[in-house]
């Protein structure tokens, strides 16, 4: 099965996010849900009722900063808004974007 | 010299002001006189010429005073040259420059739109020469300021205004004020090339090092730490966060009195403090008091963790489960006593660090009638602790975990006896500096465990090789995953490279411990064992022979490692993550595959190399 190389992604507000799926791939949350007898694996369209466009945006953002990162050296730190701090720290928890983790898994 | 006398000589009648600025900046108001009148002399008289000849060709008006001014810098001379000599070289020059401008303007892009709809080539020209007088005059020259109007001279550092035209010299620095402003915050803050590579030379040495961005969660909490003083609360976040944010805080000496209270949740039954230096007794006493369903407490650097803190605790229904104190040497021997006695029963993990004089024999011979439960014990950094206190733990048979690093030194007979005891339960042993102990502890080891998975024995100047072969040699227990025996080695300053009596993990033990556990060893540290050869290395770490559990080797301080071992390594370690060479002094050039660290080459390189050939194989 060809897969799509994009991805959605649609907050609780319904703002849809369209993400490279090989960026995406960083959490394994989202493997997860694209890597089973899921509808997302089959429609490629991931709804979060829980997380607010803002962090989601934040959250896609950093998926491309890692994808655009992910084997360099010396990489600048992404700017995250204090305000948003605690809301995007839970949404990294939900989206298991944790420490070395994303490292290994692409080894 | 000649001209100065002759100016001195001139006689000057009454000269305004200006005349005197003018003549100090070396300005003629008699010459700008002559020129405006031999300007509009050369005006006139190209009029007349202009209705004789029509304007049939282009050339005609070339020199004309409406389009020199901006492409000629000293028109005067020109028409002066002209009155004199009719068509003089200068005029030619001038001619010639003014065409080339012309030719310039009409190649341009701008000209190119402009031109559209224009059919013969002098139209042509009259818009190049317009486009031409439009064009802003060079440095040296007045303009007229785009915002106040004001007259002013202009300099290669007049700034263009919003509008295209130029600025006076006070308009422009406004306006450099604002674009100042706009162009700071773009600028990032970084720490240099050199602070950048001394960053990354501290990260690899915490372990911490990876290629590729760090984790959203990393950056998150390194926000948060920055900004700490801005939070009031920290929400509902899992306690496994909650920890990471500590850490992070700890390692910037950022937890106070203040941001303590931020930790402290009511319905927590885990409570890490990293670093408690700037915590007092108090603020001890006020994580009892907001998380009464504690269970956990870890506490560094507890320096104000005193009497008066157990107890509060005493007096409390908190039922710790597990305790780690570090630090905490206020803290009076009656009290730990009292504290087990009370407390003590739902212990199943004590961890005591740092403390010199105040936890000794007595209590750890408490901890049988009061710990029966107690799984966990370390006991670090301690001066108190002494043969009598050892061979108590003899009778602790829940033990799993023990860690001893006495300062006292204890008899190997009574670490016999204690393995003998309870030895074949436990999973951690560790004994660190343990000089005197020989090799009646390793076969002790070697008859009695049967599920250790950590191993630490390091600093013991008397065991021997033989020691270790026979430790390892068909041992009953299962692989171990983390091995430590660095600096068992033989230590005669006299003749440090002699070994006759093959003290120290040597080449044989060596083999037999990778024999025994290499296909489950996680962590192996050898640190500073001399007396492995080459050539037990190289057998080791031969083609065909795979670890794949290893992910940590620490060989710093063999002498025998050269270039071909450290090669060898990486290739019969497939996950090795660092491996640690300091001191070695044969390694000199190693290709280190993609992904791993070196750390402690003795080159001029530095003295981690980050590999990025992507192997041999």
């Amino acid at each position: 099965m060809a897969e799509n190389k994009y991805i959605t992604l649609i907050s609780a507000e319904g703002h849809e996010f369209v993400v490279l799926r090989e960026a995406a791939l960083v959490s394994p949350t989202i493997k997860g849900m694209l890597r089973g007898p899921f509808v997302e694996a089959q429609t490629g369209r991931c709804r979060f009722e829980e997380i607010p466009s803002p962090v989601l945006e934040k959250v896609v953002e950093y998926f491309h900063y890692w994808y655009r990162y992910r084997d360099k050296e010396d990489v600048p730190d992404m700017e995250i808004p204090v305000e948003m701090c605690l809301e995007l720290l839970q949404a990294a928890d939900f989206f298991n974007l944790d420490a070395m983790q994303t490292h290994r898994n692409t080894l | 010299m000649s001209r100065q006398n002759r100016q001195q000589r001139r006689i000057v009648g009454p000269q305004s002001a200006l005349t005197d600025f003018l003549a100090s900046h070396n300005i003629s108001a008699n010459q700008i006189r002559l020129d405006a009148e031999a300007r509009r002399r050369a005006a006139q008289i190209d009029d007349q010429q202009g209705d004789a000849n029509t304007h049939s060709n282009g050339q005609s008006s070339a020199a004309s005073p409406a389009a020199s001014p901006a492409v000629d810098a000293s028109p005067a001379q020109t028409t002066r040259a002209r009155r004199s000599a009719g068509t003089s070289r200068r005029e030619e020059e001038a001619r010639k420059k003014e065409q080339k401008a012309i030719d310039k303007i009409k190649a341009s892009k701008k000209f190119q739109k402009r031109k559209r709809g224009l059919a013969d080539s002098e139209d042509e020209d009259d818009l190049a020469r317009l486009l031409m007088q439009r064009s802003a005059p060079l440095p040296g020259q007045m303009e007229n300021c785009e915002l106040c109007g004001t007259r002013f001279t202009v300099t290669p550092y007049t700034r263009n205004g919003p509008n295209g035209g130029l600025l006076c010299n006070p308009c422009g620095k406004e306006l450099a004020k604002d674009d100042a402003a706009a162009k700071k915050k773009v600028k990032r803050a970084s720490g240099g090339a050199v602070g950048n590579r001394r960053q990354v030379q501290s990260k690899i040495l915490d372990g911490t090092y990876s290629l590729g961005a760090k984790s959203l969660m990393t950056l998150c909490i390194e926000t948060l730490a920055k900004n700490i003083d801005l939070a009031e609360d920290l929400g509902d976040l899992p306690p496994q966060i909650i920890d990471k944010i500590a850490r992070k805080l700890s390692k910037h000496r950022l937890l106070n009195p203040t941001t303590l209270s931020l930790f402290l949740q009511p319905t927590a039954e885990e409570v890490c403090v990293y670093d408690g230096a700037k915590l007092g007794s108090d603020d001890f006493i006020r994580i009892f008091q907001t998380v009464p369903g504690l269970k956990k407490l870890k506490i560094r650097n507890g320096i104000h963790f005193r009497d008066e803190v157990l107890d509060y605790l005493i007096s409390r229904h908190i039922r710790l489960e597990e305790f780690y104190i570090h630090g905490a040497n206020l803290l009076s021997e009656s009290k730990w006593k009292e504290f087990l006695q009370h407390k003590g029963d739902s212990l199943r993990s004590l961890c005591v660090y740092w403390t010199d004089k105040h936890f000794g024999n007595e209590v750890l011979s408490l901890l049988q009638t009061t710990c029966p439960s107690l799984t966990r014990l370390k006991v670090c950094h301690n001066q108190q602790v002494t043969d009598v206190g050892v061979a108590a733990l003899g009778n602790l048979k829940s033990l799993r975990h023990l860690s001893l690093d006495l300062r006292n030194e204890i008899h190997p007979d009574v670490y016999v006896d204690l393995l003998s005891k309870i030895g074949a339960n436990l999973e951690t042993l560790s004994l660190a500096r343990v000089h005197g102990a020989d090799n009646t502890v390793l076969d002790a080891i070697h008859r009695h465990c049967r599920s250790l998975a950590k191993l630490r024995i390091t600093d013991s100047e008397e065991m021997t090789d033989a020691g270790f072969v026979r430790l390892f040699k068909d041992w009953a227990n299962p692989g171990l995953v983390f091995a430590d025996l660095q600096k068992c080695r033989q230590l005669d300053s006299a003749h440090p490279r002699e070994n006759p009596d093959g003290i120290g993990l040597c080449s044989g033990g060596f083999r037999a411990l990778m024999e025994h556990s290499g296909k489950t060893l996680k962590h192996l540290n050898v640190h500073g064992c001399r007396h492995i050869e080459a050539a037990a290395f190289e057998e080791v770490f031969a083609p065909g022979k795979v670890y794949d559990a290893m992910t940590k080797l620490e060989i710093s301080f063999c002498e025998e490692v050269t270039d071909f071992v450290v090669g060898s390594i990486f290739r019969s370690c497939p996950n090795l993550r660092e491996l640690n060479v300091f001191g070695c002094m044969k390694v000199k050039d190693v290709r280190v595959p993609r992904g791993k660290i070196l750390v402690g080459v003795p080159n001029a390189k530095g003295m981690v190399i980050e590999g990025d050939d992507d192997g041999e194989e």
